[in-house]
């Protein structure tokens, strides 16, 4: 064991360690989750600025430290998450339920990130928050999985889809936990 | 300028395979029953929340169902009822208080509805015109009961005749026959004042004093009564008023309304006109058009016209046409995209055959193909997302597209034009010593070497008129020139030899007179040839048809020599030959022995 987890670190991540990309588009609610999750249950609701860029957030979650790339879904920011693909253990694909109008524009993103090199081989899970549950107009989760395609565009990967609400947390423990389980033994099964 | 003509030339990208579209479909409501054109749509970020919405006065049928509209996101969140058909939609900030919300300017009929909140705020009328002052007393005296119906039609009638323009009231009466109705319709309204108004064609905004986003602006309406209003935002006063030739029918302003502003006006008479801080005249800048305007827009210093014929023009803010575009049918609205995250900007044409082309420049980039005629569109920001399209078709669909971020347009040249093969440099050797030491010479002695030139053309020229003269005087011509003998000869020569077949046809080309008395003989050297009949009676020549006369001939010499032979014809007591002709003899093969 000592050897292989010496071996697992000379190839860049430790034990318990585990990088995660967090994307989807803008307003979608992704630094709104990662605030949840770094504050845990003392949850103050804070005002969230559009991000720039991207932030880096560390966590923990159910034993692994994780190191979340929380992207910014601007346009123009975009092309930036391809930067990150290759580093990444584990994807947080966050939806905007609310918004019918651009759950167009979030499959032709995730098609175009499925069929990105640095990914398309790699069996990284994918974890999909179905988020703003709260709002009057939100379509259900599964109406969310029909309208991005999940089906026919995931072939090769983990996924898990979860209604969520960033504000008040439903939901987002259920996701991470799955993630953290599917990533966990993934690392089990290349030592 | 150029033109293309798109008619013609089918779009070649439609025998390459398919292309992934450029636009994702975002949504597609075929019965949203949404009846408008483009001057009704626009979208706007009228609750200061980030979330751009879409506005659309809805037709309706045309005289029933008039609504405004407004959509957030897929939803509809507001309908509030217009009383009268709409002819436009803007949005404009009218204020400068917190939190940025815009108001909702519609148009329709002489009136200007306003709404802010979503909530009916102010209704502005345009200021009433002069009435005729004959009009005038022709109600005054049916209202004092001096003359009656008839009278009243009658005189209203030679009114418009003689190109007064009559308000809208005698305008309906005038449309009445029954006289039932005729006298009904003057109780009613007899009592009331009479009024002239106009009707508001288009509607535009103007920055007023500052070039921000969210500056407040004007309002500027075009009207049937051939003048342009500027509309103060808050006072609602008319701040400005400027009188066309023709009815404005689609306007496009640029500028701030303080400091300096261009409004471009495309009119019913199919001019273009353009009216600009204290310029009276206008009459200076006009583009006049061969055709009827379907949609006007401007992308910087461009002008983009579309036309009745199925063309799409192009000219710059000074009045000069740069090309034209022929379309394959004809158009119905046009729409202008810039798309600044992108620095993508392009003219949107959607045509009867319910394609929408794009157009970067004069260049065909893109087709977007629709179940239905696109009747309205609009290219902006939409929700959260800045490249969306919204269409709305002629039985009532709804539809939106997104712009991909990987699209690109490339400025193919779909449409003829010179082949790239052009312009590639051919492999010309170097001019050799030879070659410019000839063109020095051609330039010092051009005028001496021209001379020579033409010397020996005229020369030429007269030597062969010599031999013509010389051939007719002696008949040597196989064509007679007597019109009394007006004969055509021919000869042929069959065979390898040493024996050939000499075949003479013999026509005679007038119309009704028959050529009698005539013969045949030949000339030739009696050293070489040995002619089976050297002498060939011939009988009447009936006009028109065709007669061969044959003899053979043996050559005698074996050298490989030969000769000319020639024909004569000729007519009995004369010496001189009709026509001649002469054969040359080809070289008889020798005869072998076997």
């Amino acid at each position: 064991m000592g050897f292989l987890s010496r071996l697992a670190s000379l190839f860049g991540f430790k034990k318990n360690e585990a990088n995660i990309l967090v994307v989807g588009l803008d307003n979608s609610g992704k630094s709104t989750i990662l605030n949840f999750l770094k504050q845990g249950d003392k949850n103050v609701p804070v005002d969230t600025v559009p991000t720039i860029g991207l932030n880096v957030e560390k966590m923990k979650a159910a034993n692994i430290e994780i190191t979340a790339f929380d992207m910014s879904g601007q346009g123009r920011y975009r092309p930036l998450w391809e930067q990150y693909y290759k580093e990444c253990q584990g994807i947080i694909f966050v939806v905007d339920s609310s918004d019918k109008l651009r759950v167009v524009v979030a499959r032709d993103e995730l098609e175009r990130m499925m069929k990105h090199p640095d990914l398309e081989r790699r069996n990284v899970p994918v974890l999909f928050f179905a988020n703003k549950m709260d709002k009057r107009d939100a379509v259900s989760s599964v109406k969310v999985s029909t309208l991005m395609g999940l089906n026919e565009v995931i072939h090769n990967k983990n996924w898990h889809i979860v209604a969520s609400n960033a504000i008040n947390g439903d939901g987002i423990d259920e996701g991470i936990t799955w993630l953290a389980d599917v990533m966990k033994s993934n690392m089990a099964t290349k030592k | 300028m150029s033109t293309v003509d798109l008619a013609k030339q089918p779009v070649q990208e439609n025998k390459s395979e398919p292309k992934p579209s450029k636009w994702l479909d975002a949504y597609h409501d075929p019965v949203a029953s949404l009846y408008t054109f483009t001057q009704c749509i626009t979208l706007s970020d009228i609750q200061a929340d980030g979330d751009w919405k879409l506005i659309i006065a809805d037709l309706g049928s045309g005289s029933t169902n008039m609504k405004l509209k407004v959509y957030k996101g897929t939803d509809l969140i507001s309908e509030n009822t217009i009383i009268d058909l709409p002819t436009g939609v803007v949005t404009f900030y009218m204020d400068t208080h917190e939190p940025r919300t815009p108001a909702i300017a519609v148009a329709s009929g002489p009136f200007i509805y306003i709404y802010k909140n979503l909530r009916p705020y102010f209704k502005f009328t345009l200021p009433p015109l002069e009435v005729n002052s004959m009009e005038e007393d022709l109600w005054n005296q049916v209202k004092e009961g001096r003359i009656n119906v008839y009278v009243l039609r009658e005189m209203l009638e030679g009114m418009r005749t003689d190109g007064t323009t009559l308000t809208v009231r005698s305008l309906r009466y005038l449309q009445l026959t029954d006289a039932g109705d005729m006298i009904q319709f003057c109780e009613v309204y007899k009592n009331s004042p009479l009024k002239r108004q106009t009707v508001i064609t288009s509607l535009n905004t103007l920055k007023k004093s500052m070039s921000e986003d969210d500056a407040i602006s004007c309002l500027v309406l075009g009207t049937e009564d051939k003048s342009i209003y500027v509309l103060d935002p808050e006072a609602f006063t008319v701040l400005a008023t400027m009188n066309l030739p023709s009815v404005p029918v689609f306007l496009s302003v640029t500028g701030m309304f303080d400091v300096e502003y261009r409004i471009v006006v495309a009119c019913r008479n199919g001019c273009i006109y353009t009216l600009k801080r204290g310029v009276e005249d206008i009459s200076k800048n006009c583009i006049e058009l061969s055709s009827q305007i379907v949609g006007m827009e401007r992308l910087n210093k461009t002008i983009y016209v579309a036309c009745m014929d199925q063309t799409l023009k192009c000219f710059t803010s000074k009045g000069k046409k740069m090309w034209t575009v022929k379309l394959p049918k004809s158009i119905t609205t046009i729409e202008v995209v810039d798309y600044k995250p992108r620095g993508f900007k392009a003219i949107l044409v959607a045509l009867s055959s319910a394609e929408v082309h794009v157009y970067k420049e004069k260049y065909l980039v893109d087709i977007i193909k629709t179940d239905d005629i696109v009747t309205a569109m609009r290219f902006g920001r939409f929700g959260r997302e800045d490249g969306t399209l919204v269409m709305c078709t002629s039985s009532g669909g709804l539809l939106i597209k997104i712009l991909k971020r990987s699209a690109s347009f490339e400025e193919k040249d779909m449409s003829g034009g010179p082949p790239a093969s052009q312009n590639v440099k051919l492999n010309v050797p170097k001019k050799t010593k030879l070659f410019v030491d000839q063109a020095l010479r051609e330039r010092e002695n051009g005028v001496t070497m021209h001379r020579t030139f033409q010397r020996d053309l005229y020369l030429l020229r007269l030597n062969t008129a010599r031999q013509y003269a010389k051939a007719l005087s002696n008949s040597m011509n196989p064509i007679s020139t007597d019109p009394s003998e007006p004969l055509k000869l021919s000869a042929q020569i069959q065979g390898i030899g040493p024996t050939f077949k000499l075949t003479v046809n013999l026509q005679n080309t007038s119309l009704s007179q028959a050529s009698t008395k005539l013969h045949i003989t030949f000339d030739y050297d009696d050293k070489l040839y040995n002619f089976r009949r050297t002498y060939i009676p011939v009988p009447m020549l009936v006009p028109g048809l065709n007669y061969a006369f044959e003899t053979y001939i043996e050559c005698l010499n074996d050298k490989g020599v030969s000769d000319t032979v020639k024909v004569y014809v000729l007519r009995e007591n004369k010496s001189v030959p009709i026509i001649t002709g002469v054969i040359s003899m080809p070289v008889s093969e020798t005869l072998v022995v076997v």
